[in-house]
């Protein structure tokens, strides 16, 4: 019989490749197919590893499920803000100052003040710079 | 409109995206994050620098693919690269992980060691599960809590960790095998051994009984 070609042993070695349904993976597949249809005990190891594996998988999941603590979640908030705002505004501040003293033939002084101020706000965000280089 | 005007309204969109989109597995990275870190503080930090990580290359995520997939890798890789604290542990040998068959032949189990592999499983409480999760290899464990907890496939997790699918495959079967040991050996220290199990009394018994 063709099943005794390959060994009990090859065939649950590779019980990992049966169970995640990636057989096709292996160049002994059909081997493997075959040994399993007129093999009793493999048959039988198959299905326990299958179920051992759904209730490993069962208990993961039961089990790791903690949920984050409610200030990581506020804090992940405020660092994505302030990345948006904080490092990416160029803020530019011009202020000048005018003055003007005039004296006429009467020996009246005009005195003249101006002011100007400017704020210009910039925002540059690294990665936008880098898409059009 | 500027064009400043245009850059800053597309970054605000894309914060919006970014919160509306990545923001909702927080506690699932966190979740992850504990796995790998084995401590709050870490898994904290860990999630924290995740995201911002991942915000900044948002744009090169494409909109229609796996994100949750993306913001694993970017967690793993994070991990890999800032957390992993003992950084000259040992490596496991490369050429062991790269054989897709198991080192050693299995053979077929005997039905008192299934019987008491379930009840381990069914009666151990979560925190000895965690405790033996812990245990296992980083490598392994990275693999086995990426396909048996977060459900991705092992072409998505060759990816996530950047190996191999088929030292993916490796690491799976080894970790989940390591697993099982240790929880059968937390199961045998609370009573739920082979020794004290009735049945495996009745069936020593029983082969007693069939030699003489």
């Amino acid at each position: 019989m063709s099943y005794i070609e390959i060994q009990c042993g090859d065939v649950l070695s590779s019980v990992i490749f049966i169970i995640e349904g990636e057989l096709e993976q292996l160049p002994q597949r059909s081997a493997i197919e075959e040994h399993i249809t007129h093999c009793l005990p493999c048959t039988a190891e198959i299905a326990h590893e299958r179920a051992m594996h759904d209730l490993l998988q069962e208990t993961l999941r039961r089990t790791c499920n903690e949920r984050a603590p409610e200030d990581l979640h506020e804090a992940i908030h405020r660092q994505l803000r302030a990345q948006l705002a904080g490092a990416t505004e160029v803020v530019t501040q011009f202020s000048m100052t005018e003055i003007s003293i005039e004296i006429d033939e009467f020996g009246n002084i005009e005195h003249r003040e101006i002011n100007i101020e400017q704020t210009h706000i910039q925002h540059f965000i690294d990665e936008d710079r880098d898409e059009t280089r | 409109m500027t064009s400043k005007d245009l850059v800053l309204e597309s970054a605000a969109d894309r914060t919006i995206r970014f919160e509306r989109d990545a923001l909702a597995f927080t506690d699932q990275l966190y979740a992850a994050a504990l796995r790998y870190t084995k401590n709050p503080e870490d898994a904290r930090d860990l999630v924290q620098d995740t995201y911002l990580k991942a915000f900044t290359s948002f744009h090169q995520f494409e909109e229609g693919t796996n994100l949750r997939a993306w913001l694993y890798r970017v967690l793993t890789t994070t991990f890999i690269n800032t957390y992993r604290k003992d950084q000259r542990r040992p490596q496991i040998a490369q050429a062991e992980l790269e054989d897709w068959q198991v080192a050693e032949a299995q053979s077929h189990t005997s039905d008192l060691g299934k019987s008491a592999e379930v009840e381990a499983l069914e009666n151990l409480p979560d925190s000895d599960i965690k405790s033996a999760l812990q245990e296992i290899p980083e490598e392994f464990r990275m693999v086995v809590y990426l396909a048996d907890v977060e459900g991705f496939s092992y072409k998505e997790i060759a990816e996530i960790v950047g190996i191999p699918a088929g030292t993916v495959m490796s690491r799976l079967s080894r970790g989940r095998k390591q697993l099982r040991e240790k929880l059968a050996a937390y199961a045998k220290e609370l009573g739920y051994s082979v020794e004290t199990s009735k049945k495996t009394v009745a069936k020593a018994a029983l082969e007693k009984g069939g030699k003489s």
